[in-house]
């Protein structure tokens, strides 16, 4: 017996060295941490129960059978964050550098299974050089059946990818199916094929940081909704993210008691709105004067930055938000930002957690680029997504809702639950001056009759009244009062339930 | 008594005269530009007449715009405030002869005063002591320069209709003396319709000490004391007190009496200002008269007591003064920061936008805050940057210092930048706290500008603890969250390393009724404040004393702001602190290859074009904001790669403009 102890003592430190102290310091030479300090930082101290330290690998060719490491370059387990549980792999760089094994697989295969029985998120930390070739089509069989689980968990429990070093060829698909993926700037990097594969077919020249580092990918592609400075930020900014989730899709979201009065008004609102319909603000502050303590969580922040999109609570309780932003080309929609709110809505409706929409849109992005890359298909997303969705649905329209952009943005048409307006919206097809430019296209050469007309049509549509009179819009409140109003829909609505027709899924235009 | 006064101007001063108005029983008419629809001068007032687009020109200036919005309203009298008409003979004139009193001097005394080199005679006359210098207007640089070498150098240049820092050159040389007369005439022209300019002897090591002087139209005339206002930056005043601390009993009655003298030689009934120029001697020179209320005011109304804007109205209602020389006593020390709009870490640029935040201190304790905008407001680029003017009043010099700083520590503004940082380093600058200094001092104790270095902390414990202290509260909420494994909860732990500066302080951190106990460097702290997240500011007693903090959350880092300082900390387990030492600093990014535009404006020029060579110090583009061009310059030779923004776009902070290769 206490042979065996010994024995498991010798295991469990072994183990705990992963690829060694040479590789650790390697590791920490790179300003990356190791496998198991992440998890410390990720975790409630203590708190993390591992599985299958003592698992290897079962590969014995090309040498690979003289070369045993126990854990197989992946910890895994759970343990809490705040007290709430959660499932972890974290890929251990130092042994094999990352690859994975079939059962380096299995053991990542394990935990989702694991979290899927009891309702808890998974997260993963990506460091992988990628398949273990040794080993062939197995670790690739180890894959898919990663991705398969990926797919099966989606909607069901939280998957959160956090990508902190190589994240190469087909490894990419597992965080791409994830919710959320953060990167840390400088040490991660995801791509399809590398710079060398790229150089030999398309003889573009460029570096695996402008290929698929944080910032191409949280700038240029928006495959990854946030980039950290490093890994101890992006391990402490992943806690206070995980608070926000549900453990899975028959929870209510976490409720955060706050001091914040839910009445509380903000009289600065009440001239957020400049006066000029063409000037524009930052709904941002918005945002943050409405939401609990002023805390908004961001993501995709420097993606498609003419919508904005993250978590905040209201009254404690997670919520959503999805806000076009009169900054960034004037608010309008396009391919990104349809994209990048669509999968927010959707992840919302699918976790219980209500949407706050605010709305200032003068209307889809007009030109070829966006035609001919298929803005028909990818505003459909959004559209889509608001439809489809159950939560509750509140929604603001501070000023522009124009057009088709109007319909989209959580209206009363798409099941809107609580469809305010501020007195500066403005609800009609199009703005005065495209409008006249339509409706009496005969006195077009009179520039003193279309001012006429455009002050006329001005003053019949800019202005809440008409979709008032129809019930398009609920109530028209005061800017200073949104806090109080939206705090109180959503309490009325927190016992909402209504139901999509069965079927086996709904076919959104991809 | 008047019946309804109009205020001929905005901002804060505009509000400042209706509260007086307010508290006479005085109905008050506004007028305001179409930019300044939602000013809170036009919410305060009775009534409010909106009198042309934003450009003052177009607005404030406006005579005839002006006088009938007196009509349509029936106000029977303007106060013009300062600036705009409020030194303007003509508008006093067709004031009266339209038959509205003007709240300040007779037209005839604006005009003996307004016009500097008139103003030197009359003040030879009256026997104030006079500056050496060349009482007419100059016609070319030549004779400028002939001129400045008779006076001897250095000489000032100074346009005739000047004020406020505003056409106004030094010339140590012939050179400087022939450029700085081309620009001065330029410059006035521009800002004053009116390009004349004159040349004086420039007092070196000089104080700028002013007195404030009140007459009636029966002849009374009483002085009420002097004004410091020696603490300047570029010539704009930037900290006024008063009294003076370098002024002796005898000297200010000298001073006093000179002004009166000056006053009374030209019937002046109003309150005026005459400014003198102060040698380490005590000698001092008459400079010149300001025939309006003064921004800095406020510091003569704590010590004497006196409203003068008040006394303004009554004056020119035709009342009597109602004390005399001998009842005007010194009480106690009255300082007033201006609190301006604008970067010091930036080189003082003016910012401009909404006041996403703003939260002036409470007015206790002998507090003051006189100002014109409000949360939610716009500082826009048409008008002068000065968000508020900050006014203690204390038993002593030293307690109205440490009043500043605590009222500085309070004030919040975000949204634009402002010189808070600045004012609070000023207030710990031992020149300053010492009284030695003189218009020198900011240009020589920051020879090179402003920058975070500059701002020191007595006691950066303080910061440590309370640091902690907010940490631990954010733990204690996260320890709420619903959903936890039951039985298995969170609990945070008590002990933490918070760092700063590059060191690393262990801490503990005890819970306990209405705030905490912190334990660092074997000594204890008391804190006990009702701080929530999300609360800008941190009020509350530390170890007794009262405290008061802004308080930030970015990302990881709790970002502090006291005494001037921002401070930036981070707090966390001893076991992430060791984790976070093996993270590599990373080098920020290299910007030197870019043009930034420094402030939010208008790109009114660039001056290359894509491939140019450009040497140092040579023009690269221009911007405009808060009526001021600013010129931005190569900082060293470079080829230009790409011009980014055209002229006539806007720029925001930080936008580029050019990229070099």
């Amino acid at each position: 017996m206490h042979e065996i102890i010994d024995q498991l003592d010798e295991k469990r430190r072994r183990a705990a060295l992963g690829g060694g102290q040479k590789r650790i310091d390697s590791q920490h030479a790179k300003g990356k941490l190791t496998a198991r300090e992440r998890i410390d930082l990720l975790l409630d101290d203590g708190s993390f129960e591992e599985w299958d330290m003592f698992k290897e690998h079962r590969c014995v060719d090309f040498g690979m059978d003289q070369s045993h490491i126990p854990g197989d370059g992946v910890v895994i387990g759970y343990g809490t964050i705040n007290g709430r549980m959660v499932f972890v792999y974290s890929q251990d760089f130092t042994v094999f550098g990352g690859a994975l094994s079939e059962t380096h697989a299995e053991k990542i295969c394990k935990v989702m299974d694991h979290a899927m029985k009891v309702g808890a998120p998974v997260i993963g930390l990506n460091d992988s050089g990628g398949a273990r070739i040794q080993e062939g089509v197995a670790a690739l069989g180890g894959y898919a059946d990663v991705f398969q689980r990926n797919v099966m968990a989606s909607g069901v429990i939280p998957q959160i990818s956090l990508i902190m070093g190589p994240c190469a060829g087909g490894a990419v698909y597992s965080p791409a199916i994830t919710d959320f993926i953060f990167m840390v700037k400088d040490t991660s990097y995801m791509f399809v094929t590398g710079p060398e594969v790229v150089k030999t077919v398309t003889h573009e020249d460029v570096t695996a940081e402008e290929l698929g580092g944080a910032l191409t990918h949280t700038t240029k592609s928006g495959v990854a909704d946030l980039a950290f400075d490093h890994d101890v930020q992006a391990l402490m900014m992943l806690r206070r993210f995980f608070d926000f989730l549900p453990l899975n899709n028959r929870e209510k979201p976490p409720v955060k008691p706050t001091k914040d009065p839910a009445d509380r008004l903000d009289h600065s609102l009440d001239t957020l709105v400049p006066d000029n319909p063409n000037k524009p603000y930052d709904i941002k502050e918005l945002i943050q004067k409405m939401v609990d303590d002023t805390e908004f969580f961001e993501l995709q922040p420097n993606y498609a930055k003419n919508i904005v999109i993250g978590f905040a609570r209201m009254e404690g309780q997670t919520v959503g938000i999805v806000a076009n932003q009169p900054m960034v080309l004037a608010g309008c929609l396009d391919i990104k930002s349809a994209i990048k709110a669509g999968r927010f809505v959707r992840f919302c409706d699918a976790f219980n957690i209500p949407i706050i929409t605010l709305v200032d849109v003068p209307g889809f992005m007009p030109g070829t680029s966006q035609e001919y890359s298929g803005i028909i298909k990818h505003g459909a997303k959004l559209l889509y997504a608001y439809a489809e969705c159950t939560v509750p649905k509140v929604t603001l329209i501070t000023r522009k809702a124009y057009g088709g952009a109007y319909d989209v943005m959580a209206s009363k048409h798409l099941r809107g639950d609580v469809n305010f307006a501020w007195p500066s919206a403005e609800i009609a097809v199009m703005g005065p001056k495209g409008a006249v430019e339509i409706i009496f296209r005969d006195e077009k050469g009179d520039p003193v009759k279309v001012a006429e007309r455009e002050a006329e049509y001005k003053a019949k549509f800019a202005n809440p009244f008409v979709a008032g009179a129809r019930g398009f819009i609920d109530d028209v409140i005061m800017p200073n009062e949104t806090r109080k109003r939206v705090c109180r829909s959503l309490a009325m609505l927190r016992g909402k339930t209504i139901q999509n027709p069965w079927r086996k899924h709904g076919n959104i235009p991809l | 008594m008047f019946k309804k006064i109009l205020i001929a101007n905005r901002g804060e001063i505009a509000c400042r005269v209706i509260k007086t108005a307010k508290k006479m029983g005085i109905a008050t008419v506004a007028v305001y530009s179409e930019a300044d629809r939602d000013a809170r001068h036009v919410e305060l007032a009775d009534e409010a007449v909106c009198i042309g687009p934003a450009p003052s020109k177009e607005s404030y200036l406006v005579m005839d715009k002006i006088i009938d919005a007196c009509k349509a309203t029936g106000a029977e009298a303007v106060h013009p405030g300062y600036g705009f008409l409020s030194e303007n003979t003509d508008f006093a004139r067709r004031l009266e002869e339209a038959g509205i009193v003007f709240i300040g001097p007779k037209h005839q005394s604006i005009a003996a005063m307004g016009d500097k080199i008139a103003s030197k005679k009359l003040a030879n006359a009256a026997k104030v002591n006079c500056i050496p210098g060349h009482n007419e207007a100059i016609a070319t640089p030549d004779e400028a320069v002939k001129i400045a070498r008779g006076i001897g150098y250095p000489v000032m240049i100074k346009a005739s209709a000047g004020g406020g820092g505003k056409g106004l050159r030094v010339a140590y040389n012939d050179k400087e003396a022939h450029e700085g007369f081309a620009s001065c005439k330029t410059e006035a022209l521009n800002a004053f319709g009116d390009d004349r300019v004159f040349i004086e002897k420039f007092v070196e090591e000089p104080r700028h000490i002013e007195i404030q002087v009140l007459g009636d139209a029966q002849g009374n005339t009483v002085y009420l004391h002097e004004r410091e206002c020696s603490i300047q930056r570029r010539h704009q005043k930037v900290i006024e007190e008063a009294p003076s601390p370098f002024l002796d009993p005898a000297t200010r009655k000298a001073m006093g009496e000179q002004a009166v003298a000056l006053a009374k030689a030209v019937q002046y009934q109003s309150a005026g200002t005459v400014e003198f120029v102060v040698g380490k001697d005590k000698s001092f020179y008459f400079l010149e008269m300001n025939t309006r209320l003064q921004v800095e005011h406020p510091v003569t109304e704590l010590i004497t007591g006196i409203d003068l804007v008040e006394w303004m109205i009554r004056v020119a209602a035709g009342d009597t003064l109602s004390f005399t020389q001998d009842d005007l006593k010194i009480n106690g020390w009255a300082m007033e920061c201006r609190i301006n709009a604008e970067d010091p870490f930036r080189g003082f640029l003016p910012s401009t936008g909404r006041l996403v935040k703003y939260l002036p201190p409470p007015e206790v304790k002998g507090v003051r805050v006189d100002t014109g905008v409000y949360e939610g407001g716009e500082i826009s680029m048409f008008y002068d940057s000065m968000i508020a003017k900050l006014i203690v009043h204390a038993p002593t010099r030293g307690e109205a210092i440490l009043r500043m700083r605590e009222a500085l520590n309070e004030f919040v503004i975000r949204g634009v930048s402002s010189n808070i940082a600045f004012q609070a380093t000023l207030m710990q600058n031992p020149r300053f706290v010492n009284g030695n200094f003189n218009t020198g001092l900011i240009a020589e104790e920051y020879p090179k500008g402003f920058d975070a270095t500059d701002v020191p902390h007595d006691d950066p414990m303080i910061l440590v603890v309370v640091a902690a202290a907010i940490h631990g509260r954010f733990l204690h909420k996260n320890a709420l969250i619903t959903g936890q494994m039951p039985g298995h909860e969170y609990h945070p732990s008590d002990q933490y390393v918070v760092l700063f500066n590059g060191e690393r302080y262990p801490v503990t951190v005890k819970s306990e009724q209405g705030g905490w106990i912190v334990t660092a460097s074997e000594k204890t702290y008391a804190i006990r404040s009702t701080w929530q997240p999300g609360d800008l500011l941190a009020r509350g007693t530390l170890n007794g004393q009262e405290m008061c903090m802004q308080v930030e959350r970015v990302g990881l880092i709790y970002r502090l702001f006291h005494w001037g300082v921002q401070a930036d900390l981070q707090v966390m387990s001893a076991r992430a602190a060791d984790l976070l030492a093996l993270m590599l600093v990373k080098a920020p990014p290299d910007l030197s290859k870019f043009l930034l535009s420094p402030m939010p404006g208008l790109l009114t020029q660039v001056a290359v074009s894509a491939g140019q060579e450009v040497k140092a110090g040579e023009v690269l583009a221009k911007i405009e904001a808060m009526k001021m061009e600013n010129i931005l310059k190569a900082e060293r030779d470079c080829i230009v790669e790409k011009v980014l923004v055209q002229a006539g776009e806007s720029l925001a902070v930080d936008q580029v403009i050019l990229a070099f290769k």
